[in-house]
């Protein structure tokens, strides 16, 4: 037992002390930060501005101004923006004309808009996000209005009074959990991070391990400590080195928040946004900012003890988990390029489970969401998600369960390879060989 | 060594089986305590198999390892110092860190094990070495420092594969010193396995000899040299060597004879062992003029290759 913490030290200590390890851990939540900044940014410096061509065959929403001049019936449908300029025309463009004009998009309508609600978008760039929001939005109040005005014998402003687009609140009818869903993508991103930790740190487990076969280190231990012993120590030393990273990642990423918040609420920025949109709130602070946005809210709405202590819980069982078995694949090679063949079938649940947690987010009351936050090879990742948007907690005690009992037996087995595999030197073993292994009786 | 006190190692009717390949045979063995025994065989007889178990790492599929006269027991493993044929550090670790790891996990305090380090650093000469990192060792001092750790912690039994290999004569001087001293100061057992006889030679009073995973041969060095020797010795005379031969009759056995043209000539004998060899000089004296007469040396080397090939000649002589 002293052993096993002699162990533990040495696989923790050598690793937190690494250079690339302290700027990791330090810089973490700053880089990404500022890398989701630089994200924003660039996309917005890089889109330039849109110049549209309005082709309305019908002249629907638009009249000849002087000679071949064309304005909008409605100026005010189209509202001055900032990276969108619109021109009006009856005539579309030939391609060969449009290439050479300074327009960036065309959009071509007749008068069958007003039944099918339908416009021709062409461009030789596809649009940005805010550009074709903006056109569907002014196209809309255009055609809206026209429409108000043919069809009935009401001011716009009446229509737009009466007109009702209906929201849906969700609501667990037991939980009386309200929005459930808004808040799997804080489960997502919680097991986004579960699948690179389960992965950085089990290939470190499987490198610790070739390093030490390769270099025979491993001779000497075993004389004195078992091989499961080693191999034990080994995972959970590492196991803490990544629990170190995911703790100072979080208080940091708390930090920084708090940082943030505390800017926006003093300097007023806050105050500015919240005047922008025209939310009418008593107080600027950052709660009320947040709980007054739909996305933001989720944030509040989250149990984050529940989310940090059983996402600790199931960092634990699904990295010893996937640890042992990166154990066995490094006692079985003897140099990480050979180690390839045997990573493929370790990989692959934990590949399965990220690429799954997409069906899982769409529906998360799935049969295949139910099953695999049981299945242990899936359930650390998939579990977040469920946890983030309210699971009964028994499936949660239940999948933890199953997930201790496969963790003892992989022990086990992934010790039995580890202990035989660790002496085997010369020709890389088949799946075959490393079976049989299994079933050696070395001790 | 008497029938009464227990060997420091015992091993009997030993068997390991790897698959289909006999690793061990059926091995028993007698290491007296204070002993330096040598393991000796050629490659793959299964020395490195008799290793592992006896150092704990390995147990055998049947048959019975004892250390000081008890079963082997998972404390014995602090009494024992493994040094493997095939050693490494930790590359990423300073020389002193390192050693303090090793001497922990054997069970020592941290005080207990820097003070021990420290005597060894300096006997050694690897002292100033302490906060460097591994990687920067040459071969022979990251073989010094292998060396310390697995006799650190005075172990009872020392269990050595091939710890000359990779030293220059220097260096390999000093380990030798350090295990005869560790011998004679701290009454430590060795197990020494090689292949490399010349330091069989130096170092052992005990040898066994493997192969093929059985033993073939076993014994003190002194004993296994005369019984080798078989009575021979180096007879070096002047004289007339046909009239001499010619009278020795059965007293002795002509093995070889040499002349080297001045008038001196080199004969092997073998001489019966009812005849002691002061009488076959008095006697030879008054027939020729006598200018040496020594028993044969027999290095290890010549008990050893004569030995594998009486076994592999006729493979039930074991």
């Amino acid at each position: 037992m002293r052993n096993l913490f002699i162990i533990i030290g040495r696989e923790y200590r050598t690793r937190v002390r690494r250079r690339a390890f302290i700027i990791s851990t330090l810089l973490g939540p700053v880089l990404m930060v500022g890398f989701i900044a630089l994200m924003v940014f660039f996309t917005q410096s890089t889109e330039t501005d849109a110049k549209v061509l309005v082709v309305d065959h019908h002249e629907l929403i638009s009249v000849e101004f002087d000679s071949n001049k064309m304005v909008p019936s409605c100026p005010d449908c189209f509202p001055e923006r900032n990276f969108l300029e619109y021109r009006f025309a009856s005539e579309a463009l030939s391609t060969e004309e449009f290439l050479a004009s300074d327009y960036t998009l065309m959009v071509e309508f007749d008068d069958g808009i007003l039944q099918s609600a339908k416009a021709l978008l062409q461009y030789e760039t596809a649009a940005p996000m805010r550009v074709k929001a903006a056109i569907i939005r002014d196209l809309t109040e255009a055609i809206e209005r026209l429409r108000v005005k043919k069809e009935s014998s009401l001011d716009y402003d009446t229509y737009k009074r009466l007109k009702v687009q209906i929201g849906l609140v969700t609501q667990d009818i037991i939980t009386q959990d309200k929005n459930a869903e808004n808040r799997s993508l804080v489960g997502w991103v919680f097991s986004m991070f579960m699948f690179m930790f389960i992965m950085i740190y089990g290939m470190h487990v499987m490198r610790g391990v070739i390093e030490e076969k390769s270099n025979r280190i491993v001779e000497v231990i075993v004389s004195i400590v078992k091989p499961e012993t080693l191999m034990t120590a080994k995972i959970a030393g590492i196991g803490l080195v990544g629990l170190t990273q995911i703790l100072v990642w979080s208080i940091l990423s708390w930090i920084l928040f708090f940082i943030f918040g505390a800017y926006a609420e003093s300097s007023g920025m806050l105050a500015d946004i919240m005047a922008n949109q025209g939310v009418e709130v008593g107080a600027t602070d950052l709660k009320t900012f947040m709980s007054s946005h739909e996305d933001l809210d989720v944030l509040l709405q989250i149990n984050w003890v529940a989310m940090i202590g059983w996402g600790v819980f199931f960092y634990i069982g699904g990295f010893v988990l996937y640890g042992s078995l990166f154990a066995a694949v490094g006692a079985s090679v003897e140099q990480e390029s050979d180690a390839q063949y045997l990573l493929l079938p370790v990989m692959m649940p934990l590949l399965f489970s990220y690429m799954l947690n997409i069906k899982i987010l769409e529906s998360p009351e799935s049969t295949l969401a139910t099953v695999c936050s049981f299945v242990p090879f899936t359930s650390p990742i998939t579990i977040m998600v469920r946890l983030s948007m309210g699971v009964p907690w028994w499936h949660v005690v239940i999948s933890a369960i199953i997930l201790l009992i496969t963790v003892y037996f992989m022990l086990k087995l992934a010790g039995r390879i580890y202990r035989t595999g660790i002496f085997m030197y010369g020709k890389k073993p088949t799946f075959r060989e490393i079976a049989k292994w299994i079933t050696f009786r070395n001790k | 060594m008497t029938i009464n006190t227990p060997s420091a190692l015992s091993l009997v009717d030993v068997r390991k089986q790897y698959g289909d390949h006999t690793a061990l045979g059926g091995v028993s063995l007698e290491v007296p305590v204070g002993s330096i025994f040598g393991l000796l065989g050629p490659n793959g007889a299964g020395k490195t198999t008799l290793i592992r178990m006896v150092s704990g790492i390995t147990a055998p599929d049947s048959g019975l390892v004892s250390f000081f006269g008890a079963a082997f027991k998972e404390e014995d493993i602090k009494e024992i110092g493994y040094l493997p044929e095939e050693r490494g550090l930790y590359k990423n670790m300073r020389v002193g860190e390192q050693a303090m790891y090793f001497a922990q996990l054997r069970g020592m305090s941290k005080s207990e094990a820097s003070k021990a380090l420290k005597g060894w650093f300096e006997r050694l000469e690897v002292d100033g070495w302490w906060d460097r990192e591994v990687a920067d060792l040459s071969k022979g001092m990251a073989q010094k420092i292998q060396f310390i750790v697995s006799v650190l912690h005075e172990p009872k039994l020392l269990i050595l594969d091939e710890p000359l290999s990779g030293f220059d004569p220097i260096n390999a001087e000093i380990i030798r010193r350090e295990i005869n001293r560790l011998r004679d100061e701290c009454g430590t057992t060795v197990l020494l396995s090689t292949h490399d006889m010349s330091s069989v030679d130096e170092l052992c009073d005990h040898v066994a000899l493997i192969n093929h995973g059985e033993k073939i041969l076993d014994g003190e060095v002194s004993f296994l040299r005369e019984r080798a020797r078989a009575g021979k010795v180096d007879f070096r005379f002047r004289g007339n060597l046909i009239a001499f031969t010619a009278s020795l009759g059965a007293s002795a056995i002509l093995h070889s004879a040499k002349s080297d043209g001045n008038g001196a000539h080199d004969l092997v004998l073998g001489i019966p062992s009812d005849i002691p060899i002061e009488k076959f000089i008095k006697w030879s004296s008054s027939e020729v003029d006598v200018l040496s007469c020594s028993p044969k040396v027999i290095s290890m080397d010549e008990v050893f290759l004569k030995a594998v090939r009486t076994t592999s000649l006729n493979p039930s002589i074991s």
